[in-house]
């Protein structure tokens, strides 16, 4: 087995915390918002988004989540990569993503500071279908801004699958 | 208006209008830039022919942010996306094209006529531009959404000044 699944669990409940260095723009939003091509206007038009409700422009929801944009510069690996990751005592196998949950508790406005708190909440393995065993770990982020509002929360299923049987 | 009138404007068992978004290498390298993902693996032909994939793929979280446009779009500016939930059941490669769908089902009534609007939400893979590739037509992401319709005036309050 490429892990010590004793060894993986000892880890749940490690935290790790990405604070962004500024607050967030405006143009972070239109940049994501041209990104995914969608030209909701609450995005970009504070008008068209106070009409909506908003005291101002809003983030395209999901870019909230995008915590590699928190994490504090450091070196790319071999992969161009430079974002959160765990750094898990696992070797040979694919790291794969099984889903995402999100909650969204607040909008995120220009100006905001965010904070991402991750957090490992289960590791468990199993079986695959084609007989090659699998780690499977939980994990769960609360971003908040700088006044404690919780603003979102995203779990997330991590699978690490061995590369041969 | 509350929650409760977004029932009138959709019924359970009725699907928003959905979304098709060829997803091509110059958007994916917009939103690698945009989330700050520098990862090779959604951009470098050379990296992932060498890593066994047929073309560059695309971030999963691209879905999630479509399904928020699908829900947005079809419910009008009032609509508030509280959750989404959803699994990966397949890989989308570069220059592939996906179709999102959001159909209205019954809630699980908790909270009341004026609880949520519960969306089924699929990300079907409907064309990809090559003939050898082994699954065509699949589904990439299946999951669930929620959404207020909220009273405007009520939210204008109750966030205060902006920041």
């Amino acid at each position: 087995m490429p892990w010590d699944l004793d060894a993986i669990q000892a880890l749940v409940g490690r935290e790790v915390v990405h604070r962004a260095p500024e607050p967030f723009g405006r143009a972070a939003f239109r940049y994501f918002a041209e990104a995914i091509g969608d030209d909701n206007p609450i995005y970009t038009d504070p008008d068209a988004a106070r009409a909506a409700g908003y005291v101002d422009v809003v983030a395209p929801p999901t870019l909230l989540m995008e915590t590699n944009q928190y994490v504090a510069s450091r070196g790319r690996d071999d992969a161009g990569y430079k974002g959160h990751q765990w750094d898990l005592p696992v070797t040979g196998c694919r790291l794969i993503r099984g889903g995402n949950a999100y909650e969204f508790h607040a909008p995120l406005y220009p100006g905001d500071v965010v904070t991402a708190t991750w957090r490992i909440t289960s590791a468990d393995e199993k079986q695959g279908r084609d007989g090659r065993a699998m780690l499977l770990v939980g994990s769960e982020a609360r971003f908040t801004r700088a006044d404690g509002t919780l603003l979102a929360v995203d779990r997330e299923t991590l699978i690490y699958q061995e590369l041969s049987a | 208006m509350s929650a409760h009138d977004g029932g009138s404007v959709l019924e359970v068992g009725r699907a928003l209008p959905p979304l098709e978004r060829t997803i091509d290498l110059v958007s994916m390298v917009a939103y690698s830039g945009a989330t700050w993902d520098w990862h090779r693996m959604h951009y470098d032909r050379d990296f992932v022919a060498a890593k066994g994939f047929d073309a560059p793929v695309v971030d999963g979280q691209v879905f999630g942010a479509l399904m928020v446009e699908v829900l947005q779009d079809g419910l009008g500016p009032r609509a508030r996306v509280r959750t989404l939930n959803f699994r990966f059941r397949s890989m989308v490669y570069a220059d592939e094209t996906v179709r999102v769908t959001a159909t209205r089902v019954a809630g699980d009534d908790s909270g009341g006529a004026s609880g949520p609007l519960v969306f089924d939400l699929v990300v079907d893979v409907v064309r990809t531009p090559r003939r050898n590739h082994a699954a065509n037509e699949r589904v990439a992401v299946a999951g669930t959404g929620t959404v207020e319709i909220v009273e405007v005036a009520e939210v204008a309050d109750a966030h205060g000044a902006p920041s």
